[in-house]
C-alpha cells in the first residue's frame, strides 16, 4: 500500500480502468446484487483484458459478466450467482464445469483473515474453520499453525493484498474520499488490503458533503476517482436507485443460453457501446429514473421487485 | 376455519426451530429461513437478536421481504447495522446461536453440499453457487438448523455429499470433537416432507406432515433412516404466525424454493 496524496484524483473511466493490467489480483466491491462496480467492469471488458484472478465474498453479475467475456482466469470469490430468485450463475457455471476457469472458491470469513493479515502487514493469520470441509482441498496454498500459548491447531491462511479494488461509491469529492452506505461488505477491508484502490462515484461533489454524509474509504488509498452515473446498474447503489431486476434476468436468460444471445447481450450493452453514455442509452433514461422511484413509497418499492 | 398452504406452514415449521434470545442468523439466498427468522421475531421469540443475512441489519422491520437478500428494504427499522466483519467475528468466537443453512445435497450427519454435484474440481456435472461464510461459520455457531424443500427428488438426502462445503456433526475427516470445534452442529432439519433432529450425530425422523407417507420419505432418503419412537405429525401453524408470514412476505419470496407440485399443497384446521 502506496499512499496517494495528490489533491485532485479524478480521471474519466477509461483512464480508471486502465490502472487494471492483465492478470490483475482484483477485489470487487460491493456484494450480491448491490453496489457492484459495473461501470468499471464494463470498460475492463471494453479494453479486452484478460487474465484476471477475482477475490472476495458474495457476488452477482459482475464476476459472471467479466467470465463470459473471457477475462477471468481464476475465481476466488465464496459465491457467484443470482440467489433463489434468478438462479445460479450461467458463464460461472458453464466454465467451472469446463475447467476453462479455475475456479478456488473460498469461504467469506476465510477471505476476511487473508485481507486482514495483508492490512496488518502480517504473513497469514489462523483461521477456525476450514478443517473438515472440502474447501481446503482446493487451497493447497493453506497451512497449518500451532498455538504457541494453547497448543491448538488451526488452519493458517496467507496474506492477501489485491493488486487493485474497484470501488463504486454514491458519493465521492476530488480528492477520492469514498461515502458508502450500509452494508459495506468488504469494501472497507478491501481498501486497507490492496495496492490501489480504483473507484466511481454516482457524484463528484465537495468535501465538504463528502464529510458531512461521512468518509467510508479515505482518499489517502484511493488512486484514482471517476464520476459515472448509474457506475452500478444493473444492481442497486442506494440511497440513488434501486437494483434493476428485469435488466438482471434479461442478463442470466442471456449468458444461460449462451452462444449469439450472449453475444448479442455483450454487443448490446457493453463491446457495442463506446462509453457509459452509451450504455445508460440503450437502457433508457426513462427506465433508469424510474429505479430511482423506490423512496416514493413502500408500494412503489415493492412494485419494483414483482 | 383457517386455512393455510404448504410453503406458509413450511416457513412457521422453521421459525419454531429459534428459540427466545438466541442470536439468529441466515445465510443469503435463503428466503424461506429468512422470512421464518422475521416470524419467529414476531411471534413466540420476542427477544431473540435477528441478523439479516446479507446486510447484517440487527433487527429490522423491514416493508417486504425482497428477491435479493441485500437491498436497503432489509435494514429499514435497524437500531444498529453490524459491519461484516463484525458479524463474522461473533460467529467464530462463539457468540452466535443458530444459524440455517442448507444444501444441494444434505448427509445424514448433517453435512451439506453447495459447491458441486459430481466431482469437484474435476467432473462436476452442475458447478452449485458457492457455500459463501458456511465452511466457517457451520464450526462455530451454536446450533444450525438445516432445511431442504428438493427431499422428494431422491437427490437432495444423500448417502455422502459429493463435495463437503459446511459441516455436520461427523464429517469425513472426523468429528466436530476431533477437529476442535465449538459449535454444536445440526440441531434440527426440516424437509418437504417433514421434521428431523439429530440422535448421536445422526438425523431422526421426528414429524411428517400429515400428506407424506413414511414410505415416501424411506424412498426419497438416500440413507436408511431412523425413525423416532413417537412419529408424530408436525404441529400446524397458529393463526397468528400465517398473518405474520403473510404480512411480511407479499411478494411471496419464500415460494421461489419450492417445486411447483409443493405450492398446490393446501391444509385446514380439520384435516390438519
Amino acid at each position: 500500500m502506496v499512499f496517494h496524496l495528490d489533491d485532485d484524483k479524478r480521471v474519466p473511466l477509461q483512464q480508471a480502468a486502465a490502472l487494471v493490467p492483465d492478470g490483475a489480483l482484483v477485489a470487487l466491491g460491493g456484494g450480491l446484487s448491490a453496489r457492484l462496480p459495473m461501470a468499471l467492469v464494463r470498460a475492463l471488458v471494453r479494453r479486452g483484458i484478460r487474465g484476471l484472478h477475482v477475490v472476495g465474498s458474495a457476488h452477482g453479475i459482475d464476476v459472471d459478466l467479466l467470465i463470459a467475456a473471457g477475462a477471468i482466469a481464476v475465481c476466488e470469490e465464496s459465491y457467484v450467482g443470482f440467489e433463489q430468485d434468478l438462479g445460479l450463475a450461467p458463464a460461472f457455471r458453464r466454465a467451472a464445469e469446463s475447467a476453462s476457469i479455475e475456479v478456488r472458491e473460498s469461504c467469506c470469513d476465510t477471505v476476511l483473515q487473508q485481507l486482514r493479515a495483508a492490512e496488518f502487514g502480517l504473513p497469514f493469520l489462523p483461521v477456525r474453520g476450514v478443517r473438515g470441509s472440502d474447501i481446503g482441498r482446493l487451497h493447497p496454498e493453506y497451512g497449518q499453525v500451532c498455538c504457541p500459548f494453547t497448543g491448538e491447531n488451526l488452519v493458517a491462511v496467507p496474506a492477501l493484498a489485491p493488486d487493485v479494488a474497484l470501488l463504486h461509491a454514491p458519493l465521492a469529492d476530488a480528492r477520492g474520499n469514498l461515502h458508502l452506505e450500509q452494508p459495506y461488505v468488504l469494501d472497507e477491508r478491501f481498501a486497507a488490503a490492496s495496492r490501489t484502490v480504483v473507484a466511481t462515484a454516482e457524484r463528484i461533489v465537495g468535501a465538504d458533503e463528502v464529510a458531512a454524509a461521512g468518509v467510508t474509504v479515505p482518499a489517502h488509498v484511493v488512486a484514482a476517482v471517476s464520476e459515472v452515473p448509474y457506475g452500478a446498474h444493473p444492481t442497486s447503489c442506494y440511497p440513488d436507485y434501486a437494483y434493476d431486476r428485469p435488466h438482471l434476468a434479461e442478463y442470466v436468460a442471456a449468458a444461460g443460453a449462451g452462444g449469439d444471445d450472449l453475444a448479442k447481450y455483450l454487443d448490446r450493452y457493453v463491446t457495442g457501446q463506446p462509453d457509459e453514455d452509451g450504455y445508460r442509452a440503450e437502457v433508457g433514461a426513462d427506465r433508469l429514473a424510474r429505479l430511482r422511484g423506490w423512496s416514493a413509497s413502500t408500494e412503489a418499492w415493492q412494485e419494483m421487485f414483482r | 376455519m383457517t386455512t393455510w398452504t404448504f410453503d406458509e406452514w413450511f416457513v412457521v415449521t422453521l421459525a419454531r426451530t429459534i428459540a427466545d434470545r438466541e442470536v439468529t442468523f441466515h445465510g443469503f439466498g435463503s428466503p424461506c429461513a429468512q422470512v421464518a427468522m422475521h416470524v419467529a421475531k414476531r411471534t413466540h421469540a420476542p427477544r431473540m437478536m435477528l441478523v439479516e443475512g446479507a446486510t447484517y441489519a440487527v433487527d429490522p422491520d423491514p416493508p417486504f421481504i425482497p428477491p435479493t437478500g441485500n437491498d436497503a428494504s432489509l435494514q429499514r427499522g435497524a437500531r444498529y447495522r453490524m459491519r461484516f466483519e463484525e458479524f463474522f467475528d461473533a460467529a467464530i468466537r462463539g457468540d452466535v446461536d443458530r444459524m440455517f443453512l442448507s444444501g444441494g445435497q444434505i448427509d445424514a450427519h448433517g453435512n451439506t453440499n453447495v459447491t458441486a454435484i459430481g466431482g469437484f474440481p474435476d467432473g462436476a456435472k452442475v458447478k452449485l453457487g458457492g457455500g459463501g461464510g458456511g465452511c466457517n461459520l457451520s464450526a462455530t455457531i451454536k446450533h444450525l438448523t438445516l432445511w431442504t424443500t428438493r427431499h422428494r427428488s431422491g437427490r437432495a438426502l444423500v448417502g455422502a455429499c459429493d463435495f463437503v462445503t459446511d459441516l455436520g456433526h461427523h464429517t469425513p475427516a472426523g468429528s466436530r470433537a476431533e477437529l476442535g470445534y465449538t459449535g454444536g452442529g445440526p440441531q434440527w432439519l426440516v424437509t418437504e416432507l417433514g421434521v428431523f433432529d439429530y440422535v448421536d450425530g445422526c438425523v431422526r425422523l421426528r414429524h411428517l406432515f400429515p400428506d407424506v407417507t413414511l414410505d415416501e420419505v424411506r424412498a426419497a432418503t438416500g440413507f436408511p433412516l431412523t425413525v423416532a419412537d413417537d412419529l408424530g405429525t408436525v404441529p400446524a401453524p397458529a393463526e397468528g404466525e400465517l398473518a405474520v408470514v403473510r404480512r411480511i412476505d407479499p411478494l411471496g419470496v419464500r415460494r421461489s424454493e419450492f417445486a411447483a407440485a409443493e405450492l398446490c399443497r393446501s391444509f385446514d384446521e380439520d384435516a390438519g
